[in-house]
């Protein structure tokens, strides 16, 4: 009878089960395995042999490792922030009542339904050197294309990239604001405006402490997803020229299919340690904030 | 409490993983007695599926309309076919993982050294092959045939016979003479590209190291003894870092056309697609490819036929002859773990049929491989066949699977992009990624 209520008390345990079980098998079970490969000389074809970290030495000797690390940590360092400062002042602008704001809502978060690999297809027709669109609106213009090469030069590519990213996904990080924006109660900024505050300070000390679960949530999203870059580049650049816009993902696929099946497990778990470990930070640094106000 | 609890049956899960991932793959290693004991249990009134895993884009349609005929012809086999874009890669992953096809195009050394083909020398089609393709089919350690190629392709310099006569230029068969060319056509003709680069493409990029700079070593040591200094490494036959060597002569030449402005500016972005648009309309004098490319020029423009122009690659290192790729190509090969062996062999047979080859052929616009076909293949017939005796032949590279003809091509991206400061540089970096990938899969 005890074990019975016993039971029934922890009931909620077993009905979170079939979740736990499904989660070790897709995400702990693959990452253990990764982590296991990671630790051989594994090529993909013959038996893989134990040896030890030398995966991990070898990445930080890696000239082209450290490239794709330095091309990601850009693409991300410029994607994550400008999408929040946008998206941002996106959402507090559509906020306001004015005709026509669905429909504008609508149009700045168009481009996220679209899948990045198109993206990049779309945007290789418009920035294409000497016939792509915008080389022929130039010409038109009689404006000059003189530098129009964005995609063949190492670091206007990656700033390009940037750039589609921030634009595509500026609507996703808007939308998530909006809703922050809409749970704030209208009684504190009543409040606020008797007590003589402006439009600045009313922003600084109610809307950005209330969203602050929205800014969680974006810069999180933002970073784990700029630093896994994948398509946009594929399509855009496919990572050229050379290597010079590779991401750390595309290189983890490239070496995987290049019979560095051990070694590109290693830099997977690189990468992961890359996005968890400045995730891990941000949301200790933002409970506490949030345990201050 | 709850939480540990919950943490030690996560990390349980995870010490699960970390057994099987160091406990290497079982799936690596095939296992006859359950394929056979499958052969058994599938009774002849069962459809078998064949799957049919091809990396020829330009094929996918003919090869399922081929298909199509075989199924009706065959009831109770059914054959699928899959295509992806990076199919050498891609085959990797399905070896790995059990899922593989059970006749399939692509057809690599490592994987012949990891027996993952059957064996096909005792087939009966052998006498009808050209000497010269199967002994490109004839595995170079083993001396057995485990792949079957229906068709002969070339590559070479493709040229606009309207400009040349225009300004009155002949093929070139040396460095200078090209050089002179490309230099003519961007004097008289500034709205001519002289030679296009579809660099954005890394194959393109690619092709052009196997065959001219893999060209000077092919034709030293001959096809066998090449064939097997690339699947060997025999580091000093292939001289890959040597100053003046293969890669640093063509680095050098490269970068001269490049210096000269005798390529197109945007011969690192532009694509394939790009490249037989501007040689079909005549906004590009000269570029390089294969036969391959023959059908989608004409398809661009219909009336182009006559403006073609085929030629070998000149020789970029004095004292060399120039070049022309004649190989193999439409390869196939049945996969040793396929279940269904015969029925994948009554396919090939199927598919090596005179009258299929001459359809396949006829489409592709390349001469069969097979002496009992007689195709009318396209309009280079006669071109083609001066080219193969004014060059010397050559056959693609047996490169080592981790360093693809697109990794190579991505060198030279970087080659063009100004990122080696010598082109000796260049040849140690091809030398080094070359010898890494050879190693990885060799040890």
């Amino acid at each position: 009878m005890i074990i019975l209520r016993k039971l029934w008390n922890n009931l909620h345990l077993f009905m979170a089960l079939p979740a736990i079980l499904l989660f070790g098998l897709f995400f702990i079970y693959p990452l253990a395995q990764g982590i296991g490969i990671s630790l051989t000389d594994s090529n993909g074809m013959s038996a893989p042999r134990f040896i030890g970290l030398q995966n991990f030495v070898d990445f930080f000797h890696d000239a082209r490792a450290k490239k794709d690390v330095y091309n990601t940590v850009f693409f991300a360092i410029g994607s994550a922030p400008l999408l929040n400062l946008f998206g941002f002042l996106y959402a507090l602008i559509l906020d306001r009542p004015f005709k026509g704001k669905g429909f504008v809502r609508a149009v700045v978060y168009l481009p996220a339904v679209i899948s990045p690999l198109i993206m990049g297809y779309v945007w290789y027709f418009i920035l294409q050197p000497d016939r792509g669109f915008l080389y022929h609106l130039l010409e038109n213009l009689h404006l000059g294309t003189g530098g129009s090469d964005w995609l063949g030069n190492a670091h206007s590519a990656l700033i390009v990239l940037v750039f589609i990213n921030v634009w595509q996904f500026v609507g996703m990080t808007m939308i998530i604001y909006l809703a922050g924006l809409q749970s704030i109660p209208k009684e504190l900024y009543e409040a606020c405006e008797i007590d003589g505050a402006g439009y600045m300070k009313s922003l600084w000390y109610i809307t950005i402490p209330m969203v602050v679960q929205s800014i969680k949530i974006n810069v999180v999203t933002n970073i784990i997803g700029s630093l896994s870059v994948f398509e946009v580049i594929m399509a855009l650049t496919d990572g050229g020229p050379g290597y010079s816009t590779e991401s750390l993902s595309i290189y983890i696929l490239r070496m995987l299919y290049g019979s560095f099946t051990g070694y590109s497990t290693a830099v997977a778990m690189v990468l992961f340690a890359m996005i968890i470990i400045p995730v891990f930070i941000f949301m200790r640094y933002i409970n506490k904030k949030e345990f201050e106000m | 409490m709850r939480r540990k609890k919950l943490g030690l049956l996560l990390s349980g899960v995870m010490m699960l993983g970390l057994l099987a991932g160091c406990g290497g793959k079982n799936a690596d290693s095939p296992n006859p007695s359950s394929s056979a004991g499958m052969a058994q249990e599938t009774g002849p009134k069962e459809t078998v599926k064949l799957k049919f895993f091809t990396g020829k884009v330009e094929t996918v349609d003919l090869m399922n309309t081929l298909i199509q005929k075989f199924n009706s012809e065959n009831p109770g086999i059914e054959v699928e076919q899959e295509y992806q874009k990076d199919a050498s890669n891609v085959i990797k992953v399905k070896f790995a993982s059990g899922d593989i096809p059970d006749i399939t195009t692509v057809v690599e050394q490592d994987y012949i050294d990891q027996g993952k083909y059957l064996d096909l020398s005792n087939e009966p089609f052998w006498p009808r092959v050209l000497p010269a393709v199967k002994e490109l089919s004839t595995d170079v350690k083993s001396g057995k045939q485990y792949q079957v190629a229906t068709n002969v392709t070339m590559a070479g310099i493709f040229y606009n016979k309207k400009i040349f006569q225009e300004l009155g230029l002949k093929e070139a068969l040396t460095w200078n003479d090209f050089k002179a060319n490309l230099q003519a056509v961007k004097d008289k003709k500034p709205d001519v590209t002289p030679l296009f680069i579809a660099g954005r493409e890394s194959w393109t990029l690619g092709h052009l190291i196997e065959f001219l700079a893999h060209g000077i070593i092919k034709q030293d040591l001959g096809v066998k003894s090449s064939r097997e200094a690339f699947i060997n490494n025999e580091s000093d036959k292939l001289k890959f870092d040597q100053e003046n060597g293969p890669i640093d002569t063509f680095a050098k030449r490269l970068l001269e056309l490049q210096e000269a402005g005798l390529m197109n500016k945007d011969a690192l972005t532009a694509t394939y697609d790009n490249q037989k648009e501007a040689f079909a309309t005549g906004k590009a004098a000269m570029i390089s490819q294969g036969m391959w490319v023959v059908a989608d020029l004409l398809k661009i423009s219909p009336d182009f036929q006559i403006d073609i122009g085929f030629s070998p690659y000149p020789s970029i290192q004095d004292g060399t002859k120039p070049v022309v790729l004649s190989a193999d190509d439409s390869r196939y090969a049945i996969t040793a773990e396929s279940k269904h062996p015969e029925e994948a062999k009554k396919f090939l047979e199927f598919l090596l049929q005179p009258e299929n080859l001459k359809t396949y052929s006829e489409f592709l616009k390349s001469p069969p491989a097979f002496t009992d076909v007689t195709a009318d293949w396209g309009p280079l017939k006669d071109q083609a066949n001066q080219a193969l005796s004014s060059g010397v032949n050559i056959a693609f590279t047996d490169s080592p699977s981790g360093f693809s003809g697109d990794d190579a091509g991505r060198m030279v991206q970087e080659l063009l992009a100004g990122q080696y400061s010598t082109s000796l540089d260049f040849a140690k970096a091809y030398k080094d990624a070359w010898d890494k990938a050879w190693k990885a899969t060799h040890r």
